[in-house]
């Protein structure tokens, strides 16, 4: 009898079902997509802050001080000790080796150049624009164009592996250096394929692929420093412990956790005789940027959540209260008040599930195509959403219409069905 | 009574009669209202919010001497310039020599300037605000591991250094000693030759302010940090966009929910329409109640969706970034109109729908 009475509703009030479904699954999709962006913004941003800087900076562990004003390096080339190129795939083998985003050596010197029929003086720097590595079996793409996403090139960049180099800005506008200009260096030409402006030390040096430096130079194998783009966890206070001091077990925990602190401590393990120190102006800085970002879209997560949750519960309530003629015959048909209550609580219950898992799918759509249009990346939907989604769904549509029902209850059945009230 | 008389005591009495029918679609045009108010608000101001956050970076501009130093007029002047929008800290650097002859570079600056613009610096002891020296951790480990006094000279002149606080900044900086300016003038006479500087505003403000500033000043270079201008402008670049995205999301499928609500119960409304024909109104009188209750519904809903969108959006600033997000009278005029609209045509386009009925069939029931 229950069964068929429900089954007879939904089939003489196709109608009202389809409205009531289409709001609980307009609902549902904004909290499925929200709450996928929500948690899923901060990642993103993150991602985006370390393409554009580095946040680690590896030296080599030695007595002299780097004597550098201005960007301009003061310090003799034979001076100082160096990290050896070919330790540094070791860097993608630490535990945390999935979230560095890539790396970029530098190795400089003051070289005299000749280009055209003068000589002049200027930085030579080698590094990897977008070397192609290997790191057990799986191949990666590294170098500045991965993890400084603010130098800026007119024209092309170089390849890794040929003579080509950039000119920097203010250097190619004093000596009129154009894209297409040979240079001569230490007996090699460079072609210069395009100007670079970083706003630093480069806009005053050629920068060149990093073995052909190191062959100019004449120190293969040597680089003199390293900047690495890690995604980390905004330090808190503990990761602002001394590690030295920590029990094994707390140590294992502290390492276990992205921070910066600790992915520079790894590092530190697996290369000899280097110092990693985080570029605080950056690591510093950016967790609060983060948090509010994410505090944000979590705000407005919220009051999208409750202004859908009203919106859903405002269309189940009317939905009842236009059925209270419905209500009137049931009960002068000797119904009782637990049969009415619980039919329309089975029918809401039916409803909001359905419109919850269609809202969950149009939602995680949603989510994906948003992810697409502004990350270029999509957007990951925890299925954990889901039996949220369903959860809230359920709770929003019962609410709803226990208080439209309890109101279509009050009203005396014969002036209902009078059409009196 | 004439009938224009009619109509609004008519519209009144529809809406106090079936109150639950007229306060469900106030909620949702309420509801709809305060969404709109809530994202327009939060998007407009999020840039500015971001950009103050990005004060927290320091320099971001650097103003270097092509010759010699900067000379007083030209620091005047780009304080001038900036007046509150920025903060200026003249720095002069020279190369001294430690005790085994090795030169490290020495700067002279007013310390507590350099440690507010640096903020992100870690200081040991983080307290020791009246030291006279700030030295880099290598500077440290090298001349000073247990914090011992030592020597640098630069020329013929020889100062003692008492370690203050050491400080790790993860860049150059870490391989320099910074003196305050008296005593960094008694050791080296060297005046100021770079300013760092910290310009408020967006990225192209910044730009702005940079290029304005080398137009006047042709004796000193001036350079945005890029590496920081550069996060600044792709950090607020991407947030604009997910809050538009979402926002356009949300404020949609609640309007889609809103039309869903209102155009449902129009259309439970088919015995009004019936009797209202039966009784002889014309097309156009029908249409008219209608179209009148929904816009006096929804301009009251606006109105008071446009408070409480105003007022949640200062909400969230205040309970993010700890400054409110100020109300925007001009977004009153489009929320309104707009859900004005919005109601009008949900609530007058399944009239159409009703006229293809007969009235009689309705009353029937069919």
């Amino acid at each position: 009898m229950f069964a068929r009475l429900l089954f007879e509703s939904f089939r003489r009030q196709q109608r009202r079902k389809v409205f009531a479904v289409l709001a609980i699954t307009l609902g549902m999709s904004i909290s499925t997509a929200m709450i996928s962006l929500a948690t899923d913004v901060g990642d993103k941003i993150n991602q985006e802050l370390r393409t554009n800087s580095a946040n680690l900076l590896i030296t080599p562990l030695e007595d002299s001080l780097d004597v550098n004003i201005g960007g301009i390096d003061l310090k003799p080339a034979s001076e100082g000790a160096y990290i050896h190129e070919s330790d540094l795939i070791k860097i993608k083998g630490i535990f945390w080796g999935h979230n560095i985003l890539g790396y970029a050596p530098f190795l400089s010197a003051s070289q005299s150049f000749k280009f055209q029929d003068r000589t002049f003086t200027a930085d030579l720097i080698g590094t990897y624009f977008s070397q192609p590595l290997q790191h057990e079996g799986e191949n990666f793409v590294t170098g500045v164009r991965k993890v400084s996403g603010f130098w800026k090139v007119e024209g092309e960049w170089p390849s890794d592996n040929n003579a080509d180099a950039l000119a920097g800005r203010s250097l190619a506008q004093k000596l009129e250096i154009h894209p297409g200009d040979t240079l001569q260096v230490g007996g090699r030409s460079l072609r210069i394929t395009g100007i670079l402006s970083t706003g630093e030390a480069e806009d005053e040096a050629i920068v060149a692929p990093l073995h052909l430096v190191q062959q100019v130079l004449n120190r293969p194998d040597a680089v003199r420093r390293v900047i690495v783009s890690a995604l980390t966890k905004p330090e808190d206070a503990f990761a602002r412990q001394n590690p030295a001091a920590m029990s094994p077990a707390t140590y294992e925990r502290w390492s276990c956790s992205p921070y910066a602190v600790s992915i520079a401590d790894q590092i530190g393990k697996v290369l000899p005789n280097v110092r990693v120190e985080q570029i605080r102006q950056v690591e510093q800085n950016q967790g609060t940027v983060l948090s509010r970002i994410s505090g944000l879209m979590l705000l407005l997560t919220i009051a999208s959540l409750l202004a859908s949750a009203l919106a859903v519960s405002a269309v189940m309530a009317a939905t009842i209260l236009e059925r209270r003629q419905e209500v009137g015959l049931m009960k002068s048909l000797g119904a009782g008040n637990m049969t009415v209550v619980s039919l329309f609580l089975t029918e809401a219950g039916i409803l909001a599930l359905t419109g919850g898992v269609l809202g969950f799918a149009a939602g995680a759509v949603l989510a994906h195509r948003v992810g697409q249009s502004v990350f270029g990346s999509s957007i990951t939907v925890d299925p954990v959403v889901l039996p949220i989604v369903l959860f809230a769904a359920l709770l929003v549509a019962f609410v709803g219409s226990t208080g439209a029902v309890r109101k279509a209850m009050r009203f005396d059945p014969a002036v209902v069905l009078r059409g009196d009230a | 009574m004439s009938r224009r008389q009619l109509l609004f005591p008519l519209l009144v009495k529809a809406a106090w009669v079936r109150k639950d029918r007229a306060l469900t679609a106030l909620l949702s045009i309420v509801v709809v209202a305060t969404m709109a108010t809530v994202a327009l608000s939060v998007y407009s101001d999020v840039g500015a919010k971001l950009n103050h956050e990005f004060r927290k970076f320091g320099a971001n501009v650097i103003v270097t001497a092509r010759q010699s130093a900067l000379d007083a007029d030209e620091l005047a002047y780009i304080k001038a310039a900036l007046g509150s929008r920025g903060e200026v800290v003249p720095i002069a650097y020279a190369i001294a020599q430690e005790p085994s002859g090795s030169p490290v570079v020495v700067g002279g600056t007013d310390l507590a300037a350099l440690k507010e613009l640096n903020s992100w610096w870690s200081l040991a002891p983080d307290n020791n605000s009246s030291s006279q020296v700030l030295l880099g951790v290598r500077v440290a480990e090298k001349l000073s591991p247990k914090g011992e006094d030592f020597k640098v000279s630069f020329g013929n002149k020889t100062l003692e250094i008492h370690p203050g606080a050491v400080f790790r900044s993860g860049s150059d900086d870490d391989s320099r000693i910074y003196l305050d300016r008296q005593q960094f003038s008694a050791l080296t006479g060297v005046q100021p030759n770079i300013a760092q500087l910290r310009v408020a505003g967006t990225p192209e403000e910044i730009e702005e302010q940079v290029q304005k500033l080398s137009a006047a000043l042709p004796q000193v270079e001036i350079k945005p940090v890029l590496q920081i201008t550069a996060v600044q402008a792709a950090v607020l670049r991407r947030t604009r966009s997910i809050v538009l995205a979402a926002s356009a999301v949300v404020v949609l499928l609640i309007l889609l929910c809103m039309v869903a609500t209102l155009t449902g119960s129009v259309l439970e409304r088919r015995k009004d329409f019936a009797v209202m024909k039966a009784l002889g109104a014309s097309n156009g009188a029908v249409n008219m109640l209608f179209a009148g209750e929904a816009t006096l519904i929804s301009a009251a809903g606006a109105i008071l969706g446009f408070v409480a969108g105003t007022v949640i959006a200062w909400w969230i600033g205040q309970a993010n970034f700890g400054v409110g997000i100020p109300a925007r009278p001009e977004l009153l005029l489009p929320v309104v109109s707009g859900s004005i609209i919005v109601a009008l045509i949900a609530s007058t386009a399944p009239l159409k729908l009703l006229r293809q009925i007969q009235p009689a069939g309705i009353l029937r029931g069919e």
